[in-house]
């Protein structure tokens, strides 16, 4: 019992934490409103896949899939960046960061 | 000598460029045509620097044109042997002819009128000469376009006057309809023999395929009955462009092609038949219109027709050369009879010969040469004329052809009647009060006819010399046919004479003639054929193009059109819309994905 503790949760947990990260993402992405909760949520999808990424290289044993984790964490930073920046200019057009708000692209 | 032809041909055509080109030449007319004569004079040179550097051997310089996987279509360049180089000296001299001449009958015209005169007169050698060195029936075609498209520019030279306009319109039409012909059968031909060359050694239908599709392109040209219509309009341009293109030799391209083209036409014997008939009934139809006509260059322009109706008909007897000669010499009369018109008119600022009268004392000299010029047309005894009309006759009745040759003796007759009409009412008697003020003509336009005069004088005496050049026998022998169409030719004089100069009633009255050719039968058949054929036609066509076609092509832009507004719905513009689209598509990729595994 202790030897498993020790270990700790296998590969499939981790990848099934992951999965569950990335349900929720989806979720809060289909279901907010508020583009500031939209890019949380959008985080949450990204750090899922870091999630896989790392369990992954662990298992087998490369360090392909960490680096490829460190890169994805820096990108995301500048997704969010550019993200925030459009949730400003939405702000500053239509005074709400609703994500309904911005539809001049409406056929 | 292909350097001296090369510069035959390319130096009236840079002076052309010169002239339209730079604006100080192209307004200040008169250096121009001082220019543009004086290069007419040098390319005749070298053209006749060209012939007597001939010794029998035909050369043929060409560079390719048009590749096709590496195959050579067609090639341009230039073929000379002795009817090119002959044809290439009769063309050089009357266009030079014709432009000093014209120096002095354009003389008082605005400038720029003057230069752009000129530098269509430059082009008009340039495209003669390619036509008439061409190796092969694609430049002869190129060259046949360019000169028709300066015959409708030079035509329309007073294009302010409506009635030139029309003419001009009227002899492009009229020529592109027949080129259509031309044309076809120039296509005919590359397709049985796969190149454009002028001795292909056909079999006989294709010949004559090729050879009817030839000969129309020559009626319209050549002013064939029925196609004849436009040459009298075309009278409208200046008369020396009459002189030089609608009389003795653009018209004439017609038969120089048939000349070039012999071994075509010499295997379709129905063609031949054809050609005969039709030559014979256009020299007899203008002759017998020439009689009923008061305008001194209509009269000359029927004759044009009528004397192109002799060749046509001799190179239908299946000798190429009757009707070659006979080019040849008309080109020097024809022009010779023009350019004395043109002093004529020039004089008396008319064109009507009552309005002439008697101008034989007024202007002795151009008269004389005009009546050189009527006597070699007419076919005096020892004038070119003779000899030429003589030997064509020869070889019709050599050919067997006696229905065509027997319209052409009574045509002769006809000849000599109409001419010694106008002879008499605008040269003889006393002079009228429009010709009380006639002035002498020029030395820039009695010079280039002298020169004519001396040729249409004695051109026929040099017929051995001609035809050691062309490649056949000639040797002149009066035969009963000549004599019994030079008594006739008298007949015609006589009876003209009497009748118009003295007044005696020696034929019937020709009023009721007068009236239907008046009446323009011919006109009026095309025209009714216009109304009524082509019109309806192309209003169907116009028809079928704006409601079959047009509406398929409207259709389709209309169901695009309601598509797209029922399909742009579908962009809603809402992020979300989008972001449960990419999260369904991903869903259908991945069952997808599970399934096909």
């Amino acid at each position: 019992m202790n030897e498993i503790l020790a270990q700790g949760p296998g590969p499939g947990a981790w990848m099934l934490l992951a999965a569950l990260l990335f349900a929720i993402g989806v979720y809060g992405v289909l279901t907010r409103r508020n583009l500031v909760a939209i890019l949380v949520s959008v985080e949450l999808m990204a750090n899922a896949v870091n999630l896989n990424l790392v369990t992954l290289s662990r298992t087998h044993g490369s360090l392909t899939g960490q680096s490829f984790a460190l890169f994805t964490i820096a990108l995301t930073v500048a997704e969010v960046v550019v993200g925030l920046a459009l949730v400003i200019l939405v702000h500053r057009t239509h005074r709400d960061i609703d994500a309904d708000a911005p539809s001049r692209l409406r056929g | 000598m292909v350097q001296l032809a090369l510069f035959a041909l390319f130096a009236p055509v840079a002076m052309f460029l010169a002239i339209a080109v730079l604006p100080p030449q192209r307004r200040r007319g008169v250096l121009a045509g001082a220019l543009s004569s004086t290069v007419a004079v040098a390319s005749l040179g070298a053209g006749i620097a060209a012939l007597l550097r001939y010794d029998g051997q035909p050369v043929e310089r060409t560079v390719t044109w048009l590749v096709h996987h590496g195959r050579p279509i067609a090639s341009v360049g230039v073929f000379l042997d002795g009817v090119s180089l002959s044809m290439m000296v009769v063309v050089g001299l009357v266009a030079a002819g014709v432009q000093v001449y014209s120096l002095g009958y354009l003389h008082g015209e605005p400038e720029p009128h003057i230069g752009r005169y000129f530098a269509w007169q430059s082009l008009f050698i340039f495209s003669m000469q390619s036509m008439v060195v061409a190796p092969n029936l694609l430049q002869l075609f190129a060259g046949w376009e360019l000169v028709g498209l300066c015959s409708y520019l030079l035509i329309g030279y007073y294009w302010t006057k409506p009635s030139a306009a029309k003419a001009a319109v009227k002899a492009f039409w009229v020529t592109k309809f027949a080129d259509m012909g031309l044309m076809a059968g120039i296509i005919v031909l590359f397709v049985e023999t796969g190149s454009f060359d002028w001795q292909p050694g056909l079999a006989a239908p294709v010949a004559t395929a090729v050879a009817a599709g030839l000969f129309i392109g020559v009626m319209g040209k050549s002013a064939q009955v029925p196609l004849h219509i436009w040459l009298p309009d075309a009278m409208e341009g200046p008369t020396p462009v009459s002189a030089l293109l609608h009389a003795a030799t653009m018209v004439a391209a017609g038969v120089y092609l048939i000349v070039r083209a012999y071994p075509i036409f010499e295997a379709a014997p129905g063609v031949l038949a054809f050609m005969a008939w039709l030559g014979a009934i256009t020299a007899f139809v203008a002759a017998v219109t020439a009689i009923a006509q008061d305008d001194i260059k209509k009269v000359l322009a029927y004759s044009t027709c009528s004397q192109l109706g002799y060749m046509v008909a001799a190179l239908g007897s299946g000798h190429a050369m009757g009707g070659y000669f006979h080019l040849t010499t008309h080109a020097f009369f024809k022009a010779l009879l023009f350019l004395g018109a043109g002093a004529a008119i020039h004089a008396v600022h008319s064109n009507d010969i009552h309005d002439m009268g008697g101008l034989l004392k007024k202007m002795p000299w151009s008269s004389g040469l005009f009546l050189v010029g009527t006597l070699a047309l007419i076919g005096f005894p020892g004038t070119a004329g003779f000899f030429s009309k003589d030997f064509l006759l020869e070889e019709l009745l050599e050919a067997g052809q006696l229905v065509p040759l027997a319209l052409l003796v009574v045509s002769a007759g006809l000849t000599a009647f109409y001419m010694t009409r106008v002879f008499s009412i605008a040269y003889l008697g006393d002079p009228s009060p429009a010709a009380e003020h006639a002035h002498g003509t020029p030395a820039t336009m009695f010079t280039p006819m002298a020169v004519l005069g001396v040729l249409a004088l004695g051109a026929g005496y040099f017929g051995a010399r001609l035809a050691e050049l062309w490649g056949f026998e000639y040797a002149f022998h009066l035969s009963a046919l000549g004599l019994a169409t030079t008594g006739l030719g008298l007949l015609g004089i006589a009876l003209g004479w009497l009748k118009y100069a003295r007044g005696v009633d020696v034929v019937p009255s020709l009023t009721g003639l007068r009236a239907f050719i008046r009446s323009g039968p011919v006109d009026t058949f095309w025209d009714r054929a216009w109304r009524r054929g082509l019109l309806p036609t192309a209003r169907g066509i116009g028809w079928f193009d704006r409601y079959v076609v047009d509406g398929l092509i409207n259709l389709v832009a209309w169901a695009t059109l309601r598509g797209s507004e029922a399909l742009r719905k579908l962009q809603t513009g809402r992020a979300v819309d989008y972001v449960y689209a990419v999260v369904v598509g991903l869903v259908i990729f991945a069952a997808y994905g599970t399934i096909a595994r």
